[in-house]
């Protein structure tokens, strides 16, 4: 099925319930290849125009099309908007995928390394989810953690983010130069309205993590009003707080539940090690 | 860059229709693979594209166990399902000696891997049962049905358990002990370097997974079409595993998409031609990415413990070492390994004391066998990381130490045997120490740099430092110890076209091209054709150790020049001259003055011409019980310099430049020895920096391309040939020497010792994972 609207769409899958809808296909094929899915009809999203771009709402909001591409999200004028995401598009696969790849793809499949991820719960993103004849709001952290699952039937067509009209970066560490998956990355944006630094962390756990207390404790460090320059032994300290927030000392232990007896693991030194360097270099560079 | 009018145009060339630009031709001129650009543009026929009328699907269950006994299968409600037209385990291959079913054991040099698992389990993916279905989905579902009953058992996954842990096999954990003893054993230098070294699980991930399609013949017989690279090895033991006549099965080579190992496992083919006789259909077969991980062999793993004597200036006066190779579950080639791994343990250097003791056992890990350089390549890890050390002891520079002690030609090898061919060791050091440097990001700060982690990463410059590493090794040619090398060529010249056949298959190493160049530079006729591999013609071998320049472009060059005599004999005769007075070029026949001629076609007067050829490099013998022997045809050298850029904070490293000098003996199409040495780099980049099949436990960890991470073409280095030294290798065909293993085994050391110069890290485990280049 290719409907041509989004109510066309919304209706194909309220008449075939067992139709999955697919955008890229970059996350569904690979699932079909590997047995993993074998839908029995699928709903194409591509020909849905109007989801392939962005709008702007009153109270400074950007409202993106779930069917934007990843390649579609680097280009300068989405760039000059919303730089995280579009750094972390710039990053999310070699250019074969990131010409189909979408962003609504990526948030459903709500992979641990999902690029976008960490950049829409740093930006307290919310998704709008269509059935036939109604529609709801929920924030993009409640539908990663699975609080508000993405529900049969269900297309999510909308997310919001707010315009912050300041700067804001993601950085992802891999394991080479070329178009590879996160073994940590660091979504970081100001919020000079609010006076807030927001982070989130990707791919340490299955959902991104925000380091709450020590986003609260930099805001407190920056001076908004002058040249918002921070102390290099802040930024630091900020590194290593991010990390300790968001990587358990039994990280890596076989089991979650294993009982932490000597300190953090090898493996949680070494990704805290990682994670505190991202941080630090983002703030750094959101400040610069 | 290519436009595509150019890639239109070539095309066109090759299809032969003649282009404005002449061809190259002959030996030393570069023309083109004739499959690289339909590899390139996506139209090159792989095994997977191969179709017969009313064929059946194969699919193979495979072991969740790393270790297990199987106290039953039952494969009733798998056999139940609509479609499904033949389920085989190890009782539908011919029984064993006890009359029992025993999986119908194989492999290249022991016959120990069953095709199908008999009783117990030895690795992780490990397949059990097979079966053929009307559709892919309904095999994969038919089994997913098939139960089997397994007894879980302790896996012995670390390489220095085996020696005392039970048997994993009734031959045993051990598949090979090798102490090497050669000089003084209580000689003493003056410096003490020691290291323990690591080397990790590569695999060859080719980009075709196993694909293949059997077919029953009327004779109770069957054709495989595969992507083998010794259809006839491959042919006498799939019979020998059905209990068939060699000549029952014929092997027909098909899209080979380009191997640095034997490409198809033996179980898949043997299940693949079982389910054909099985079913009396064609059967296909295509394995998924995670089943290639798990069925083709990787590089051994390796542990490395080394101590090397040296005077005050850094001369060598005693090596000792252990090497102990995982050779996984089964036998495979490990044995051949532990020899070239011994025999090369020392490096390309001079060394009049050497004792070691290397060990290839058998794990629950997944079977490691052939793979470019197999052995040597773990040794060069170990003895270049030594020689940097020793240089910092001794306190000069790492080119320096490496000069002081290289070999020559003539010096001995730890064997006892004198390397004969050209051992240019110490020229090929100076031509890489020679090259201008790559310039560095502060010389030049307008332009874009490439930082570790690659564009748009987390990369900082100011947290970037520079290394400088440089390496040398060396690996053997043809087969060693003994064994019996023979290549057999045929060529025939009709008309203004020759035809050469010979089963030696061309999986990447360039042979076609390589044959053609031949019969081009003998004959003079420009249009040769290379007929298809397959097992009816007569025997080449199999594609590994570089041999086939060697032994069947022997075999080539010497049909093509009795082709030759044949040819010029009569016209000779009548011109009242000898046969050397006359040339052949561009088709033509001419004495030396230039005053007689007489175009080809006309000289053959509508006949065709044949002949076939033989060639067999002279013998070698086994290593003796102290590691003593002539074990090696010959050998070759390279020497590489890596420049690195490494983030000291996040450990991340790019590899900004190779610089590489090659002893080649002869240049025989320089573009393709260029094309391979860039091929053996980014391999050795590969396993220096990311490619690291992991287990635990011995189950596979990441057996996808996701998380098995290739180098791509950011990770891949500038490659900047400083040298191709052609010293002639007066035994060998030509005079050149094999060219596509030694930069696998060279880049990684290499890579390593640039990692250290830049972080002062020790770096004693390959591949270097971010945290081992991290400083403070
Ligand atoms: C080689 C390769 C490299 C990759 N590298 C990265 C990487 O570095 N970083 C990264 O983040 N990702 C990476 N990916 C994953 C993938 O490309 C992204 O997740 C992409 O954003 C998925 O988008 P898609 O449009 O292709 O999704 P699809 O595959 O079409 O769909 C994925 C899932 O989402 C559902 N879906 C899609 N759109 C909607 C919608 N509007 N409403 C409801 N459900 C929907 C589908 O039903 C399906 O379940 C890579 C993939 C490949 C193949």
């Amino acid at each position: 099925m290719l409907p041509a609207s989004l109510d066309e769409a919304v209706d194909a899958l309220a008449a075939a319930p067992a139709a999955v809808p697919v955008a890229g296909a970059t996350d569904l094929m690979e699932a079909v290849n590997a047995g993993r899915l074998r839908p029995a009809a699928l709903v194409g999203l591509g020909r849905i125009t109007e989801l392939r771009g962005w709008r702007y709402e009153d109270g400074g909001t950007a409202v993106l099309g779930a069917g934007l591409t990843h390649a579609r999200m680097d280009r300068p004028d989405f760039a000059a908007l919303i730089p995280a995401l579009a750094d972390a598009a710039r990053t999310a696969g070699p250019p074969q995928v990131r010409n189909v790849g979408t962003l609504g793809g990526n948030i459903v499949t709500a992979a641990p390394a999902g690029d976008t991820l960490p950049v829409l719960a740093a930006l307290e993103a919310t998704v709008t989810l269509a059935r036939a004849g109604a529609s709801r709001e929920v924030p993009v952290s409640h539908l990663l953690t699975g609080l508000d699952p993405v529900r049969p039937g269900e297309l999510l067509t909308w997310v919001r983010v707010p315009l912050l009209h300041a700067p804001q970066v993601f950085l992802k560490a891999t394991g080479r130069s070329g178009p590879a998956r996160a073994t940590a990355s660091v979504a970081l944006v100001l919020d000079p309205a609010r006076r807030a630094v927001r982070c989130a962390v990707g791919a340490v756990a299955p959902v991104p993590l925000r380091p709450l207390e020590a986003e609260a404790w930099v805001a407190g460090c920056i001076d908004w009003d002058g040249s918002r320059e921070i102390d290099p032994a802040a930024g630091a300290a900020f590194g290593e707080y991010v990390a300790a927030a968001c990587v358990p000392d039994n990280y890596g232990a076989e089991g979650a539940w294993e009982a932490v007896t000597e300190g953090p693991t090898a493996a949680a030194v070494r990704l805290r090690r990682t994670v505190s360097v991202l941080a630090r270099r983002a703030l750094g560079r959101a400040l610069k | 860059m290519t436009s595509p009018t150019d890639i239109g145009a070539a095309l066109q060339q090759d299809g032969g229709e003649g282009g404005a630009v002449p061809e190259p031709f002959g030996l030393g001129s570069s023309p083109l693979r004739s499959d690289a650009l339909p590899k390139a543009l996506g139209i090159y026929p792989y095994a997977a594209d191969l179709w017969a009328e009313g064929l059946l699907w194969g699919a193979v269950l495979r072991s969740p166990h790393p270790h297990a006994r199987i106290r039953g299968i039952d494969t009733s409600a798998a056999l139940a399902l609509p479609g499904v037209h033949a389920v085989v385990t190890a009782a539908d291959l011919p029984p064993g000696p006890d009359g029992l079913p025993d999986g119908a054991p194989a492999g290249p040099i022991i016959a120990d891997r069953p095709v199908l698992a008999a009783g117990v389990v030895r690795h992780h993916g490990e397949p059990i049962a097979a079966v053929a279905a009307d559709h892919p989905d309904t095999a994969r579902l038919a089994v997913g049905l098939i139960a089997v009953d397994y007894e879980p058992l302790e896996a012995v996954t670390d390489p220095e358990q085996a020696f005392t842990a039970p048997a994993l096999h009734p031959d045993g954990n051990l598949f090979r002990h090798l102490p090497l003893r050669t000089g003084d054993p209580d000689a003493v230098g003056e410096i003490v370097v020691e290291g323990l070294y690591q080397v990790g699980r590569q695999d060859p991930a080719p980009l075709g997974a196993e694909a293949g399609l059997a077919v029953p013949r009327p004779d109770g017989g069957v054709e495989l079409h595969l992507s083998s690279t010794d259809p006839h090895g491959d042919r006498d033991r799939t019979a020998a595993c059905l209990g068939l006549e060699p000549d029952r099965v014929r092997l027909v080579v098909t899209g080979v998409p380009g191997a640095t190992t034997d490409r198809e496992d033996l179980s898949f083919q043997v299940t693949l031609a079982l389910l054909a006789l099985r079913t009396g259909r064609p059967v296909k077969m295509t394995l998924t990415r995670e089943e290639s991980f798990h069925t083709h062999t990787s590089r051994h793993p390796a542990l490395l413990r080394y101590r090397h004597h040296a005077d005050a200036e850094g001369t060598l006066v005693k090596v000792e070492a252990q090497i102990l190779l995982d050779g996984g579950a089964y036998a495979d080639v490990s044995a051949e390994a532990l020899a070239a791994a011994t025999a090369f343990s020392v490096g390309p250097y001079v060394c009049p004391n050497v004792f070691v003791d290397a060990w290839a056992v058998r794990t629950n890990n997944p079977p490691a066998g052939r793979m470019r350089g197999e052995g040597a390549l773990q040794a060069c890890f170990a003895y270049e990381s030594q020689m940097d050390q020793l240089a910092a002891r001794v306190g000069v520079d790492p080119v320096e130490i490496r000069r002081r002690n290289a070999m020559s030609t003539g010096d001995p090898l730890p064997t006892g045997q004198a390397v004969t061919c050209p051992a240019p060791v110490k020229a090929l050091l100076d031509a890489v120490a020679a090259e201008p440097l790559p310039a560095l990001p502060v010389d030049d700060p307008d332009a874009e740099w490439l930082l570790p982690g690659g564009p748009g990463g987390a990369g900082d410059p100011s947290a970037v430092r520079r290394g400088i590493g440089y390496a040398v090794g060396m690996v053997h040619m043809l087969g060693a110890e003994g064994e019996d090398e023979v290549s057999t060529a045929t060529v025939r010249v009709s008309g203004d076209h020759a035809t050469v056949i010979c089963a030696a298959v061309d999986a990447g190493q360039g042979f076609a091209t390589l044959a053609r160049q031949i019969v081009q530079t003998v004959l003079g006729v420009s249009e040769v054709y290379i007929a298809p591999a397959d097992s009816d013609q007569s025997i080449a071998g199999p594609s590994a150790r570089g041999r086939h320049t060697w032994v069947s472009g022997g075999a080539v060059e010497r049909a093509a020049l009795m082709v030759r005599h044949q040819l010029l004999q009569p016209i000779a005769a009548n011109f009242g001259m000898s046969v050397e007075l006359l040339q052949i070029a561009d088709g033509k026949i001419t004495s030396y003055d230039g005053v007689l001629g007489m175009p080809v076609a006309e000289a053959l007067e509508g006949k065709e011409l044949w002949a076939t050829a033989q060639c067999r490099p002279h013998p070698t013998e086994p290593l003796d019980e102290s590691g003593q022997g002539d074990a090696f045809v010959s050998i070759s050298f390279c020497a590489m310099r890596a420049v690195v850029d490494v983030d000291i904070e996040l450990g991340a490293v790019r590899v900004v430049e190779m610089a590489v000098a090659q002893d080649v003996g002869r240049a025989l199409n320089p573009r393709q020895i260029e094309d391979r040495i860039e091929a053996g780099v980014a391999q050795g980049v590969g396993l220096a920096l990311m490619e690291d099949l992991q287990t635990t436990g011995g189950l596979l960890g990441n057996p996808s391309l996701t998380g098995y991470r290739l180098p791509t073409s950011l990770d891949t280095p500038e490659v900047r040939i400083a040298a191709l030294l052609e010293e002639r290798d007066v035994v060998a065909t030509f005079g050149a020497k094999a060219v596509s293993a030694v930069p696998a085994v060279v880049a990684p050391s290499a890579v390593a010792a640039a990692v250290r110069a830049a972080t002062g890290l020790p770096v004693g485990r390959l591949p270097i994972r971010a945290e081992d280049a991290v400083t403070g």
